[in-house]
């Protein structure tokens, strides 16, 4: 067999197993109608899959304890952190080009603008995205992906999902991970066995550095919650509504700087 | 005529004071939450960044989240609907864990924090209380923005959040109990009794 196996194909793979093993597995049963309150929570947590989602969890955690884990703490041992923020840099540096297009599909021109200018600035500057020059220069990152890009369309979270390797999701932002990739001009430059590589490489990279960052918080999380499983899934809905929210209320104005400002257009 | 004039010049202080003290306390509200939380991250930083020994700084760092957190305020949103179901010796029992799980969790991770740097920045009125943004920085953790929700910025200000990347820590917790007691029969003595297991353990 050849290694041609390609990233979006596997990824398609896995939600079609996820999504399968959630028919065949059973759905949590909703409480009574006779306790009001247990129905509203019930209705809240919006989690119908649970018992399916919490066996990924168990199986995600094993995983998580036994590879990713042990991953991450030894690339953290191993690599000083100035060149762990430049490794960062360096994939935020290439999601670029999908990040662009999510913008733009959001509808907000500024934070295109932003994007394109870090291309420039980081790529050149930056010496190929190892140092985020262009944060210095008045260009900070922002969170952009197809989920929040759908999100900003009016298109629904869905139930909550946990997706074996890669963790908390929901329908649309799984959705919005497959189309993320199949936008990405690097999943489909080039098909020798060296671009495979580099491609897998990234993925592995991204994982570990990923994981590198959340080290402590999610030790923490692990020690301290009665049930992680419940935390995790409130902290990811938290975070991706905030994401969320930071791009809907940035409608900063497209007038240049130099241009004659009215009171009106000051905002 | 000098009583017209000195009644002009009183009138005229009393309406210039008058609006810079309503101007004063239309402000007061943001300014005093942002001040309040430099001078507790300031504490903190104190503390975990300096002299003692650990036992030290614990009793050091009980002594801050005592008079700037709203403990029991926390904890009754905490137990959501729960509270309202709760006897009042079961209450009892879970403030009095509350605070010791809330203490513990926080001075437990002293040693993570050394080094730690808290920039405060801006400060906005939601409703009834006062947002604080601010970032926090420490060695091999990417900055975080961490926001502090501030009930009676005026008057009494204390701590009833921290929202760090978005996510809010009381809300965390509350569905962290939620369905713990939704997996348990709803029995807030099931509750209790794992929240005592926790205290022992970390303790």
């Amino acid at each position: 067999m050849r290694l041609a196996l390609r990233l979006p194909a596997l990824l398609a793979g896995i939600l079609c197993t996820a999504s399968l093993c959630c028919m065949l597995a059973g759905c949590a049963t909703p409480p009574p109608a006779s306790d009001p309150d247990a129905v509203a929570d019930f209705r809240e947590t919006n989690d119908p899959l649970e018992p399916t989602n919490r066996v990924f969890y168990t199986i995600n955690n094993g995983i998580d304890t036994a590879i990713l884990r042990p991953a991450a703490q030894a690339y953290r041992y191993a690599v000083p952190e100035p060149v762990r923020n430049g490794v960062h840099n360096i994939l935020n540096n290439l999601g670029t080009p999908v990040q662009l297009g999510n913008d733009m599909l959001e509808g907000k021109p500024r934070r295109a603008g932003d994007t394109y200018m870090r291309f420039l600035i980081n790529t050149t500057v930056g010496v190929l995205g190892f140092f985020d020059v262009a944060k210095r220069w008045g260009y900070p990152n922002h969170d952009s992906d197809f989920g929040i890009t759908m999100a900003l369309w009016g298109v629904p979270e869905g139930p909550f999902l946990f997706l074996p390797v890669l963790g908390p999701s929901d329908p649309r932002d799984a959705a919005g991970f497959g189309v993320d990739i199949a936008a990405d001009p690097f999943t489909w430059v080039g098909r020798g066995a060296a671009v495979k590589g580099l491609d897998w490489s990234r993925f592995a990279l991204n994982a570990v550095d990923q994981r590198e960052r959340a080290l402590d918080a999610i030790d923490s999380i692990k020690k301290t919650a009665l049930d992680p499983y419940a935390t995790f899934r409130s902290l990811y809905r938290q975070h991706r509504e905030s994401q969320i929210e930071a791009v809907r209320n940035d409608n900063r104005a497209t007038i240049p700087v130099w241009f004659p400002r009215t009171a009106s257009t000051d905002r | 005529m000098p009583n017209r004039r000195t009644f002009l010049t009183i009138a005229g202080t009393l309406l210039l004071t008058g609006g810079m003290a309503r101007h004063a306390s239309a402000e007061t509200a943001e300014e005093r939450a942002a001040a309040f939380v430099r001078a507790t991250g300031d504490r903190l930083v104190a503390v975990v960044n300096g002299p003692g020994t650990t036992l030290e700084k614990r009793k050091a760092m009980t002594d801050v989240i005592n008079s700037t957190v709203d403990v029991n305020g926390v904890a009754r949103f905490c137990l959501g609907r729960f509270w309202r179901q709760a006897s009042p010796e079961q209450q009892e029992h879970y403030l009095n864990l509350f605070h010791q799980v809330l203490v513990t969790s926080i001075t437990s991770k002293i040693g993570e924090y050394k080094g730690v740097r808290i920039t405060i920045g801006k400060a906005q009125m939601r409703d009834e209380e006062a947002w604080v943004s601010s970032v926090v920085e420490r060695p091999n953790n990417p900055p975080t923005n961490v926001d502090w929700v501030i009930s009676k910025p005026g008057t009494d200000p204390r701590i009833v959040d921290v929202v760090a990347e978005g996510t809010s820590m009381r809300l965390t917790q509350r569905s962290d109990y939620a369905s713990y007691l939704a997996h348990n029969n709803n029995d807030i003595d099931s509750l209790i009794s794992a929240m005592r297991q926790q205290v022992a353990q970390a303790s």
